[in-house]
C-alpha cells in the first residue's frame, strides 16, 4: 500500500507533469483499495528529453519562414529538380542545391481528415493533413489545410499559404487555406 | 544459398493489454512455445533476431538486450530489427539470411511489443499516448508537427487512389473489416474476433477519413517466435517443414511526397517482385493459395492486392466483392484474422503472420485451415506512409530427398512429436 498518499501524488505529478487528481483517478485501486501482493503493480512514469536542435544546412528555410514570411525550396544545380521539403544536396545527382523562392499557391494532391488525434493533437480534431504541390516545387509537402467546413476538402483543391502571426521557425509557422477564400483564418 | 525452413512457431495471445507480464516475460513465453514446437533445446539455437518496434512503447531503449538475457541466450549472436510496422517480417527476413548464408543452422526470430503501457491521464486510456509515441516515427521536422497519425499515413495514398480509380469504396473496405474480424473467430490467439455486418462497420465512428472504427486494427501486446532451420536440420526435425522459398525487402522514399506515384504501395510491389522471382512465381493470383497481408487498415489490404499483382491497379475492391479473398474464395487473405482480427502487436505481428503461414502449409492451422494450402505470401508494411515492405513466400514442398542422406545435428532430437 502506498504510504503518505498526498506526498506520493505530489511527487508523481511533478515527475510526469500530470495534475495530481488525474493520477489519483488512474491509481485509485492502488491508493484506496487493497490489491493482492501478486497483483500487477503499475507506476506513473515519463520519458522526456530536451533539445537545442540544429536545422543544419536547411536553417535558412526556417529563418525565411520566421523572419520574412517566405517559403523556399531548393533547386538541384545539376538536374534542376526543386525540392520541398528542401535539402542542400540532390540525392539523385549527388550535387548541391540552391535556394529558390516558391509561390504562395498550391494544389492538394491528397489529404485525410484526422478525427482522433495523438495526445498532442487530441483537442484539435478534426483537422486536415494533406500533401500539397506548391507552385514552383517538384515534390509534395505535408501540411495542414484550414477549412471552414472540413467536409469541403478534396483532391485538386487550390489553396494558398497563410502565415502565423507569432512564428517560431518551424512547420507550424504556416498552413494553407482555400485560394478563393478572402477571409482571415489566423 | 541454403534452403531455409520454419520448423517451430509459438505465440502468446494478442491482447489489448498484458498487465500481468513485461515485454521480456511475454518474449519468454513465445520463445518457450516456439522451441517446444520445434522440438529443440535453446542450446541448439545458433542466434536470435529480435523484432521490436518502439522504444517508447517498451519504456526501454535497446530492449532486445534485456530479452536476450531474460530468455537465457547467453553469448549467442543477436541483432534487433526495427522497421516500424514491418518489424516482424523484416526480422524474419534477416533471420532467413543468417541461415541462407550458411552461417547458422538454427535461428530464432522473436518479435514482441507492449503497446499499451503508455497512458493518457486526461482521457483515461492508452490510445492517444500510443499514437503520440508512434508519431515520433514521422519526420520530426517536416511531418510530426502536422499531427499525422499512423492511420493518416495510410489514408493519404488511399485517398489519392480513390480519387484516381473510384475505389476502394467505403463498402468494399467494410467488407474487408467484416472478413478479418470473422476469420479471427477461428484463431484462439486473436484480440478482436467478431461477427460484424457491413452496416456495423459503416455505422462505426470516423477515426481518420476514410477509416471508420472497424476499418482500423487495434494496438496489441504480445510476442511471437519462429524457429528457422537449414535444410539439413529441418529435414531431421520435421516431415513437413514450411520452406521460405522467396524473400523481398524494400524501403521507399520516406517523404511520400517525393514518390513517383503516391497511389501505389511501391515497396510492396518491389518486395513482392523479389520474393516471387526467388520462388519462381509468375501468376500470383493463380499460384498462391492464401496470403497473410498487413491489414493495419482495410484500405491497405485492398491496395496490397494490387501491389502484389492479385489484380490490376484499381481493381482491388472487386476481389473482396467477388469473394476471392474470403476463406471460401480462391485466394483467402488473412485466414488468421490479420491485424484487424488479431490485433497489431507491432514487432510480433509479422512474426505471427509468418508462423500462421507455416501452420497453413503444414496443415496445422486448425479451424482456420485453408484446404490444400501449399503456397502463401506474407507481407509486413511499416514506416511513414508504407515506406517499408518485407515479403515472404512460405511453401510446402514434398520431400524428394531420402531422409537418410541428411544427418541430424548433434544433440537434437530426431523428430518432433506429432501433435
Amino acid at each position: 500500500m502506498i504510504q503518505h498518499k498526498e506526498q506520493w501524488l505530489e511527487q508523481a505529478s511533478r515527475k510526469i507533469k500530470v495534475p495530481a487528481e488525474l493520477i489519483a483517478k488512474a491509481f485509485r485501486d492502488e491508493l484506496e483499495g487493497s490489491p493482492a501482493m501478486d497483483a500487477p503493480l503499475e507506476i506513473p512514469d515519463i520519458m522526456d528529453i530536451t533539445y537545442k536542435y540544429s536545422y543544419g544546412g536547411i536553417s535558412r528555410f526556417f529563418r525565411e519562414l520566421r523572419d520574412n514570411r517566405k517559403l523556399y525550396g531548393s533547386r538541384c544545380t545539376q538536374c534542376g529538380k526543386v525540392w520541398l521539403p528542401p535539402r542542400i544536396n540532390c540525392n539523385e545527382c549527388y550535387a548541391p542545391t540552391k535556394w529558390v523562392e516558391l509561390g504562395d499557391t498550391a494544389e492538394v494532391m491528397t489529404y485525410t481528415i484526422v478525427y482522433y488525434g495523438t495526445s498532442t493533437f487530441f483537442d484539435k480534431v478534426p483537422y486536415v493533413c494533406a500533401f500539397v504541390k506548391v507552385k514552383g516545387a517538384d515534390t509534395l509537402i505535408m501540411q495542414n489545410i484550414f477549412l471552414k467546413d472540413i467536409r469541403t476538402a478534396k483532391v485538386g483543391m487550390k489553396v494558398k499559404i497563410q502565415f502565423k502571426d507569432q512564428r517560431n521557425g518551424d512547420m507550424g509557422d504556416f498552413w494553407y487555406v482555400p485560394a478563393d477564400d478572402g477571409h482571415d483564418h489566423v | 544459398m541454403n534452403k531455409v525452413a520454419i520448423v517451430g512457431f509459438g505465440t502468446t495471445p494478442f491482447r489489448a493489454r498484458w498487465i500481468e507480464k513485461t515485454y521480456y516475460e511475454l518474449a519468454y513465453d513465445a520463445a518457450k512455445l516456439a522451441l517446444e514446437d520445434a522440438g529443440i533445446d535453446k542450446k541448439e539455437v545458433g542466434g536470435v533476431v529480435y523484432g521490436i518496434y518502439n522504444e517508447l512503447f517498451e519504456r526501454q531503449f535497446m530492449p532486445d538486450v534485456y530479452v536476450h538475457n531474460y530468455i537465457g541466450m547467453g553469448l549467442k549472436p543477436s541483432v534487433r530489427v526495427a522497421t516500424g510496422g514491418a518489424t516482424g517480417g523484416a526480422a524474419v527476413f534477416v533471420g532467413w539470411t543468417w541461415i541462407a548464408s550458411g552461417l547458422y543452422d538454427i535461428v530464432m526470430v522473436l518479435g514482441v511489443e507492449k503497446a499499451t503501457d503508455n497512458y493518457n491521464y486526461t482521457v483515461g486510456h492508452a490510445t492517444p499516448e500510443t499514437l503520440k509515441a508512434i508519431l515520433f516515427s514521422g519526420d520530426m521536422t517536416f511531418e510530426n508537427p502536422s499531427g499525422l497519425t499512423a492511420a493518416a499515413s495510410y489514408a493519404l495514398p488511399l485517398i489519392a487512389h480513390i480519387d484516381r480509380y473510384g475505389s476502394p469504396t467505403q463498402k468494399q473496405m467494410a467488407m474487408v473489416a467484416v472478413k478479418n474480424h470473422k476469420n479471427a473467430m477461428n484463431n484462439p490467439n486473436a484480440q478482436s474476433p467478431k461477427l460484424l455486418s457491413v452496416d456495423d462497420v459503416l455505422g462505426s465512428k470516423m477515426i481518420t477519413y476514410p477509416f471508420k472504427f472497424y476499418d482500423n486494427c487495434l494496438y496489441s501486446e504480445g510476442a511471437s517466435a519462429v524457429v528457422l532451420a537449414s535444410e539439413r536440420v529441418a529435414r531431421s526435425l520435421s516431415d513437413t517443414p514450411a520452406w521460405i522459398t522467396g524473400v523481398g525487402l524494400s524501403l521507399d522514399k520516406a517523404f511520400a511526397g517525393e514518390r513517383d506515384d503516391i497511389t501505389v504501395f511501391s515497396s510492396s510491389v518491389h518486395a513482392g517482385r523479389d520474393a516471387y522471382k526467388m520462388a519462381g512465381i509468375k501468376e500470383p493470383a493463380r499460384e498462391l493459395d492464401f496470403a497473410e497481408l498487413h491489414d493495419a487498415f482495410t484500405g491497405a489490404e485492398i491496395l496490397s492486392y494490387e501491389a502484389f499483382g492479385f489484380c490490376r491497379p484499381g481493381e482491388g475492391g472487386r476481389l473482396i466483392e467477388d469473394g476471392v479473398v474470403e476463406m471460401a474464395g480462391s485466394l483467402p487473405v488473412n485466414p488468421s484474422g490479420g491485424l484487424i482480427g488479431c490485433g497489431h502487436a507491432v514487432g510480433a505481428t509479422g512474426v505471427m503472420q509468418t508462423g500462421e503461414a507455416a501452420l497453413q502449409v503444414q496443415g496445422r492451422a486448425g479451424k482456420r485451415q485453408v484446404k490444400g494450402a501449399r503456397k502463401g505470401l506474407v507481407q509486413s508494411i511499416g514506416g511513414p506512409a508504407t515506406a517499408w515492405t518485407a515479403a515472404l513466400l512460405v511453401e510446402h514442398i514434398d520431400q524428394v530427398k531420402a531422409k537418410s542422406l541428411i544427418k541430424p545435428p548433434a544433440g537434437s532430437r530426431r523428430k518432433r512429436k506429432k501433435k
